[in-house]
């Protein structure tokens, strides 16, 4: 589309000496006049992931606005109603799906508007959702600290709920970079948060009352027959490519 | 050959989107016509690696995306234009199409000149720091355009490119075409006729979801003679190629 004749270009001075490419000048010219200097997170971002594509996707998270508004929501919600509800170590261990499907949903093919694009990109998609996460628990953690002066109830969540997540979220995003698998990176993730929970409900001496509780059985009923969806799913006989 | 396909197949529930079909491209700039509904943008995602096939076997610049490092190794080089461009309204032009080539892995120093060089290409020179809910349809299209060709691909993707240009622009457009195909494989999706007489050097022909031509836009023209329906040459090939397909 690119037309000798466009307006806004430079024309050859008469007497111009030859050889000179005036398209590459322009283009450079144009190159400098339009960059954009990343700031000191998103160099920093950078450095630590590897990547600037996905510190990049990092420092822009906020700025998609109806993805952050759902999002946040959602982490919100599911931290209030966890703080609020029984204590059983189930809700603990499945909190953070609820709230990584929600951004997922959000960030992803849900709502993204660009999803299809980055799904042809270099970088991996889950991996650059791992990034969303990352920025959605760690700024919202910001917030509750910030909000935490003013209220209680706000600390407990920051504390018990944003900054864990924040931290969950960060080692997965760390190990899906380093193995560069966002699954292996998840999978670490949800260790990590599995033995935090089980962990902290073991030296409370809850967890042998949780586990035997008849309550339970209906859930560990739905998490076998799940287990074993998953891995008839995954042995299914392989047809065409992924 | 950068494409290699041999009877890729890939259904929606019963719904047989892409059924078959088998093609080799190398360099040059190839045209994918066909009706709605034909097959031609699952076909397109199935190249661009964003839609497995269901079954067939594929290989892009000569390397199997079944792989996770040869899929990000094609992905690098692959320059796609989805049908419908999402953007991000708060994002300028110069935002979006860097953000883009940052996730396909490009080095960081090429970027400033690559994204400007992709602004001047598709003639947003005046438009580089507007931010992209400001622009029309027509200009929006560009950035996509932009975007797919930030990283001088050796596979570019283009699903119905022309959507929303003016007739200049289209003329401009089908030169930068031109140009991108004598190094490149250029596949474009469309339903328009007379881009692909323009622009193309070779055309394929889907109904639904097979290959039911494949030639010279020459040879489309001269399977439309004696048949009546279409105003101009080609469209009459085309008519004609369909008709007999469904027939």
């Amino acid at each position: 589309m690119n037309h000798p004749s466009t307006p806004h270009r430079p024309v050859a001075p008469h007497g111009f000496p030859d050889g000179v490419d005036l398209d590459r000048v322009w283009t450079g010219v144009a190159a400098e006049v339009w960059r954009r200097s990343p700031s000191w997170m998103e160099r920093t971002a950078a450095r630590l992931l590897r990547s600037p594509g996905l510190a990049r996707a990092l420092v822009t998270t906020p700025s998609l606005l109806l993805p952050w508004l759902i999002s946040t929501v959602v982490v919100f919600g599911v931290g209030a109603l966890i703080r609020l509800g029984p204590g059983q170590p189930a809700v603990w261990l499945i909190a953070p799906g609820i709230a990584a499907v929600g951004i997922a949903f959000a960030y992803g093919p849900g709502i993204d508007p660009a999803w299809e694009l980055s799904s042809s990109c270099a970088i991996s998609d889950r991996i650059v959702l791992l990034t969303r996460a990352v920025a959605v628990f760690a700024l919202n953690a910001v917030l509750g600290l910030i909000a935490s002066a003013a209220s209680g109830a706000v600390a407990a969540l920051t504390f018990g709920w944003l900054l864990p997540m924040t931290a969950v979220s960060a080692l997965a995003l760390a190990v899906a970079v380093a193995t560069r698998s966002a699954i292996v990176g998840a999978g670490a993730g949800v260790a990590a948060w599995v033995i935090t929970v089980l962990a902290s409900e073991t030296a409370s001496g809850r967890l042998t009352v949780s586990v035997t509780s008849t309550n339970a059985y209906l859930p560990y009923l739905v998490i076998a027959v799940a287990c074993a969806a998953i891995a008839v799913y995954a042995m299914r006989p392989q047809r065409g490519l992924q | 050959m950068n494409v290699n396909l041999t009877e890729i197949h890939r259904s929606f529930g019963k719904n047989k989107a892409v059924d078959g079909v088998s093609l080799e491209l190398g360099t040059g700039v190839f045209g994918l016509l066909g009706p709605n509904g034909a097959g031609k943008t699952s076909l397109l995602r199935i190249l661009a690696t964003v839609l497995p096939p269901s079954s067939g076997e594929m290989a892009l610049l000569g390397r199997d995306p079944r792989a996770s490092a040869a899929r990000r190794e094609i992905r690098r080089r692959l320059g796609y234009l989805p049908q419908n461009l999402g953007y991000y309204p708060s994002f300028t032009v110069v935002e979006f199409i860097e953000y883009f080539a940052l996730l396909k892995e490009m080095p960081v120093p090429a970027v400033p000149r690559a994204v400007a060089a992709a602004v001047e290409r598709v003639d947003l020179g005046p438009k580089a720091k507007a931010k992209l809910r400001t622009l029309s349809g027509g200009m929006l299209r560009r950035v996509g355009i932009a975007q797919a060709i930030v990283n001088n691909p050796d596979l570019l993707l283009l699903d119905e490119p022309t959507a929303g240009l003016d007739p200049e622009q289209r003329v401009q457009f089908r030169s930068l075409l031109r140009g991108l195909g004598e190094s490149s494989t250029v596949l474009v999706s469309t339903h328009l006729v007379e881009d692909v007489g323009a622009a193309c050097s070779e055309v394929a022909l889907m109904s639904a979801g097979k290959i039911v031509f494949r030639g010279t836009p020459d040879e489309l023209t001269v399977r439309g003679e004696g048949h009546s329906v279409g105003d101009a040459p080609l469209e009459r090939g085309y008519s004609a190629v369909l008709a007999e397909a469904r027939s």
